[in-house]
């Protein structure tokens, strides 16, 4: 048996391997200040454009590719997505407006692939080919249903033919997609059957070139030093890897990243961080968006309406027994905002709306009155016909947010005679019952596009996304009205929100900025909402 | 091993019996786990909260591309085919093929188990023995409740704690990871296994602390079984020194229903790592098992799904087998 001694002799050895840990890497031989750590909760798999569906529709994948290649064009830096002659020339130094339906873009003849191929107008064809065919890329092919053609004239111009008049071409011609090089990628691969190669090792044009990807651990990205808008200063760009929120942020706590991506709720983690004075938060207006969606459809028989939810007092007075202001302040601090309509702090419609509305608790009870609901027997629940007023808020259980809101929302409704029972799902259980529409009110957050067409996915009668059956002929009109208008639609855009705040098919609750953390030793630090990192090619250090 | 006259010794015929058993065992728990997954609700190929979500149409063409529209029994027959020929599919979340996804994860499983592994029955057992040499004096008293309050603590919230006060505040070692990622391929080999080391301790110092009890339990009461026996005593008779007795021969008969443990422990190399593999950033199967499950990834859910079964069924019979080897009062039965 061991002794003692043997016994002190092992923790001896384990202080002197901390002491070893510590002299080695961590002393020096690991920093490199011209690198670039960002810390995030996924891996990018295949980030490459055309390829990014299904399964690999992924933030983390954007993300990488933003580097690798680049868009025709980017939006300007107010995100507003109508406007072509603010969008800013990237791989396109160039382009004319031939007619109301078509575009014509010229190429800038520095680009160059990462081999050394220059970018020609073949290549975009080729891309926009893909991206066009739905049995390759069906959510692409979606977003550029109203892309009648792409053709070349020549190798550096390309002209986009559109099928109708509407404000967003530029837009849908620049952000969806960017050009990958033809020359590498089979026609008709696509991510299920993906070209291995070019999986493992993208060549693109872009400001970063592709390292290598240690699976589980991080992306390596280099400085091009042939980009056409200049080398970047950074030279080492990773992408590092930690799905756990905790673990992300003691990464950019001890110094083994230098950023973060969006520092997850509670808000207590964002103060964690800014206490930190080598590090500086940078706020970040997000797609994101928050609401209680009322199905008013019977969630066993679609055919009918929802026995209580079709009643808009009923969804009226649960929107005002909801104050919404203390909810945001208590969840997200400083970093949020109570909505007016679907409208994300990303979204620039947003701007101009007017200021959402309140608690109102009295007028809420008097709704319900007005429905026919009170409490008979006393017991604090409002009944009509017998009925208890009873809703089922279903939401998935991996999120914080939205189960410390659904508490809070519990009890405001309590106080009105409302019986809220908070059903948290397993993730997949929760998207496959939103989905069939098993639910009474969904507790959903949604992503939004940048552009504020998207709106029509759940917000129009016959939106892809719309699991609720929320139909207004007039909002559906106002959309189609706002979608076709050329310049100066921000008014009608203003009036859908007002129309569907009115007809309170949710209670949007919060629009979250996103918040960022870098190391105060880069400068020049710009975040975009529709692309984070993208302007990390014009970063610098002290 | 077959004895001359043709005639199968009894301990092959049983451990020929065994492995048959645990064969069988293998594929009906992996016929479940294939049918069991495709039932439960959720989709590999929608998402979650875009508000641009997959049309109905878009779907069909993506389960087309994946094959995930094809009537389960011919799924699971090409699935079954692919397998024969050592192709366990590629991964929908991943792109790449599931065993070369677990062939890359089990070295980091492997490293973080076995050194929890070597340290846990190490330690462990010095201790336990140490334990039941000093019966309820005050080390007993003090490494019993210091080993119960470590087993009695979460992982994850240990994990935590360990992450941010040695990692975060005192900055001794790094609070996540497996390596240094500006550590490059031509980095001197000293620095890249000093660094691996730094990343590997905190996230085995937690599993340790958390495990090492049980091992020092059996051991403690191992040894207290041992030590009154005869050929104890009869060692003392013959002026054995003290240390000579407990080393050479308690100790050593101590050990063998301990050494049990072993096959039991396996399994919880990829499960019962889960937890701390999140905590710490570190990049083994429990985490990419736990990744396909939330994802539905039903290829890298069954690669994932039949290495933890075939180490579940394997840890027990190599319990089974070493139960025999050890203790020569079990009958092959």
């Amino acid at each position: 048996m061991p002794s003692l001694k043997s016994g002190l002799a092992v923790a001896r050895l384990a202080a002197a391997l901390v002491a070893l840990a510590r002299a080695g890497p961590l002393a020096g031989q690991s920093h490199d200040r011209d690198a670039l750590v960002i810390v995030t909760g996924q891996q990018a798999t295949m980030p490459i454009p055309t390829f990014m569906e299904g399964p690999a529709n992924l933030t983390a994948n954007a993300d990488v590719a933003d580097q690798l290649f680049l868009r025709l064009a980017e939006p300007p830096p107010d995100a507003m997505t109508t406007d072509e002659r603010r969008f800013v020339p990237v791989l396109a130094k160039s382009w004319t407006r031939r007619d109301s339906l078509t575009l014509a873009f010229d190429l800038d003849p520095r680009a160059r692939w990462h081999d050394g191929h220059p970018v020609t107008a073949r290549d975009v064809v080729f891309t926009f080919e893909r991206a066009r065919n739905s049995e390759i890329a069906p959510k692409l092919a979606g977003l550029l249903r109203h892309v009648a053609a792409v053709t070349a004239e020549g190798d550096r111009r390309v002209v986009f033919r559109f099928d109708r008049v509407y404000a967003e071409q530029f837009y849908d011609a620049t952000f969806n997609v960017s050009p990958i090089p033809s020359h590498l990628v089979p026609a008709g691969a696509t991510v299920a059957n993906p070209p291995k190669d070019f999986v493992a090792n993208p060549v693109g044009d872009g400001p970063y070139r592709w390292v290598r990807s240690v699976p589980g651990q991080f992306i390596e990205l280099a400085a091009n030093p042939d980009f056409l808008l200049g080398a970047p200063r950074i030279k080492r760009l990773f992408f590092r890897t930690a799905a756990e929120t905790d673990a992300r942020i003691n990464l950019l706590l001890s110094g083994e990243a230098d950023a973060i991506d969006n520092i997850s709720t509670p808000v207590a983690n964002v103060e964690r961080v800014a206490a930190i004075p080598d590090l500086r938060i940078v706020p970040l207006a997000s797609p994101l968006l928050g609401y209680l969606l009322f199905n008013q459809r019977d969630r066993t028989d679609r055919s009918k309406p929802h026995p209580i939810l079709s009643d808009p007092n009923v969804r009226r007075a649960i929107a005002l027994a909801i104050d919404r202001y203390p909810i945001v302040r208590s969840v997200f601090g400083q970093y949020g905002e109570v909505p007016y309509g679907p409208a994300s702090q990303a979204l620039w419609i947003r701007h101009g709306a007017p200021k959402a509305a309140g608690a109102d608790t009295a007028q809420a009870r008097r709704l319900l009155v007005k429905s026919g609901w009170f409490d008979r027997d006393g017991d604090g629940i409002v009944e009509r016909d017998g009925r208890p007023l009873e809703l089922t808020l279903s939401f998935p259980l991996t999120s914080e947010v939205r189960k410390q809101i659904a508490s809070q929302v519990q009890e405001q409704l309590r106080r009105i005679g409302i019986r809220i029972d908070l059903a948290r799902l397993e993730g997949q259980v929760w998207i496959d019952r939103r989905t069939r529409g098993d639910f009474d009110i969904d507790f959903s957050s949604a992503t939004q596009d940048p552009t504020p067409s998207g709106l029509t996915q759940s917000w129009s009668c016959h939106g892809g996304s719309n699991v609720a059956g929320y139909c207004d002929p007039v909002v559906d009109s106002l959309l189609d009205r706002a979608i076709a208008m050329r310049s100066g639609s921000g008014p009608l855009w203003q009036e859908i929100l007002r129309r569907i705040e009115a007809s309170q098919p949710a209670v949007f609750v919060y629009a979250p900025s996103f918040v960022y953390a870098v190391n105060r030793r880069f400068t020049k630090v710009v975040l975009r909402p529709e692309s984070s990192w993208l302007l990390v090619r014009e970063w610098s250090t002290r | 091993m077959a004895s001359g006259t043709g005639v199968v010794h009894p301990v092959t015929r049983w451990l020929l019996r065994r492995a048959a058993q645990a064969g069988v065992t293998l594929v009906v728990v992996t016929v479940l786990l294939f049918f069991l997954m495709r039932l439960a609700p959720g989709d590999p190929l929608g998402q979650l909260g875009d508000e641009r979500q997959y049309t109905q149409a878009q779907l069909a063409v993506l389960r087309h591309l994946y094959h995930t529209d094809q009537p389960l029994l011919r799924q699971l027959a090409s699935w079954a085919m692919a397998l024969l020929h050592g192709d366990l599919g590629s991964s929908f979340s991943e792109h790449r093929p599931v065993t070369a996804l677990i062939a890359e994860r089990l070295p980091a499983t492997l490293q973080l188990g076995g050194t929890v592994l070597l340290v846990n029955f190490t330690l462990g057992l010095w201790l336990g023995a140490v334990q039941a040499v000093r019966r309820g004096g005050w080390i007993d008293r003090w490494l019993t409740t210091l080993s119960l309050a470590g087993f009695a603590m979460p992982s994850f919230w240990l994990g935590l704690m360990l992450a941010w006060l040695v990692g975060v505040k005192w900055r001794l070692l790094p609070p996540g990871g497996i390596a240094n990622p500006l550590l490059g391929p031509d980095t001197p080999w000293w620095i890249l296994a000093t660094d691996r080391l730094a990343h590997l301790i905190l996230p085995a110092a937690t599993l340790v602390i958390v495990s090492i009890a049980i091992t020092m339990r059996y051991q403690r009461r191992a040894m207290l079984e041992v030590l009154p026996l005869p050929y104890i005593v009869a060692a003392r008779a013959k002026g054995l020194p003290e240390s000579v007795v407990r080393r050479h021969h308690a100790w050593r008969n101590a050990l063998f229903p301990v050494l049990t443990l072993v096959g039991l422990w396996l399994p919880i190399l990829v499960t019962g790592s889960v937890f701390v593999e999140a905590v710490f950033a570190w990049p083994g199967l429990g985490s990419l098992a736990a990744e396909a499950i939330g994802r539905r990834d039903y290829p890298l859910l069954m690669g994932t799904g039949m290495l933890v079964s075939a180490m579940v069924i394997g840890g027990g019979l190599l319990t089974d087998v070493a139960y025999a080897l050890l203790d020569p009062r079990v009958r092959w039965a």
